[in-house]
């Protein structure tokens, strides 16, 4: 019996979700290094691809290749990172607009610290070792060398 | 979940995604609950008696909740580790990640002796699940002292009791449990 004065608890599912022809392109994408995005009737460019256009409603099938750099538009520092974080180091959740994309994706982002973050620094994907077709399979982004 | 998106053909497109959705909570330990979780480590069942209308909460809340008085140290009872089956459910598990189960198993709620609620959710073993019923006597079978986690000490018995298994006296009289089952 510990003698501690916090009871924990976990509450934890493992779904297997469907993933249908977009967002299992845009993960397919993902595992081959590639990012996808889905083109509106308008022309607009959507990261991570949406499966319809969220203006109109229509159905949304044309990918695109967009990044794979693109430019931070929002961040947030994570000093403490949780168990299930993408990183036990402290990090950002940062918001990601990719080359050629009309819209952000977020994601981690490595950084030394707060101070080396900026809105509308350029950050390229670090592609994980092992991929599967989820959206880990960017490691983190890491500031664009140079 | 390797399983959920390698394929045959490791180019083929993905279909499937594991992921996983969950909370973790941390909860201060409440001094009742504490003393509560001391006792099962040390093999004991504790309850507290309301000294308004004299039921015995086990696990002991630090309030009666029908009267609205605190209880505390001085209400403090020793409840029995065995008591009556009052309802039960048996369960059929189904494969899914995390699952550990494998057979059909019987969950219980339990009356014990010298106590006025049920406790859920009680494991039954030692026994065929077309031979559990109401009024059925059970003694609690006490996991090993190092394997008592108590995270859910104040709640219900963690895994300080790994199951009930029956105690071969005669059933009890519906008098016994009608009170109590739902
Ligand atoms: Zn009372």
């Amino acid at each position: 019996m510990p003698s501690d004065t916090d009871t924990t608890f976990t509450m934890e599912l493992m779904y297997r979700r469907s993933l249908g022809p977009v967002v299992g392109a845009f993960l397919t994408g993902l595992r081959d290094q590639r990012l996808l995005a889905s083109r509106t009737a308008e022309g607009r460019v959507i990261c991570p691809a949406l499966e319809y256009d969220p203006d109109s409603g229509d159905a949304v099938d044309d990918l695109v290749e967009v990044g794979p750099g693109g430019v931070v538009t929002g961040w947030t520092w994570v000093p403490e990172p949780l168990r299930k974080h993408p990183s036990d180091r402290p990090f950002a959740w940062a918001l990601v607009q990719l080359d050629g994309a009309d819209t952000a994706l977020v994601h981690a982002l490595a950084a030394d610290g707060p101070d080396a973050v900026r809105t509308g620094m350029r950050v390229v994907p670090r592609w994980a070792d092992e991929r599967t077709g989820h959206i880990t399979d960017i490691a983190c982004f890491v500031p664009e060398e140079g | 979940m390797a399983e959920d998106t390698a394929t045959e053909d490791p180019g083929a497109p993905v279909r499937f995604m594991p992921q996983l959705i969950g909370l973790d909570y941390t909860i201060k330990t409440n001094p009742v609950a504490a003393a509560f979780g001391a006792a099962l480590a040390d093999g004991r069942i504790t309850g507290h008696r309301c000294p308004s209308c004299q039921r015995v909460y086990a696990p002991p809340k630090g309030f009666c909740p029908i009267c609205v008085v605190p209880t505390g140290e001085a209400d403090l009872v020793e409840v029995a580790d065995r008591g009556l089956v009052t309802s039960w459910t048996v369960l059929t598990p189904i494969q899914y990640a995390g699952q550990k189960e494998r057979e059909d198993y019987a969950l219980a709620s339990i009356l014990l002796d010298g106590a006025d609620g049920t406790i859920g959710q009680q494991r039954l073993v030692d026994v065929p699940l077309d031979e559990i019923r109401m009024g059925l006597r059970v003694e609690a079978v006490w996991a090993p002292p190092d394997e008592r986690v108590a995270d859910d000490r104040g709640y219900g018995l963690g895994s300080a009791v790994s199951g009930w298994r029956p105690t071969g006296e005669p059933d009890a009289p519906p008098s016994a449990y009608q009170e109590h089952t739902l």
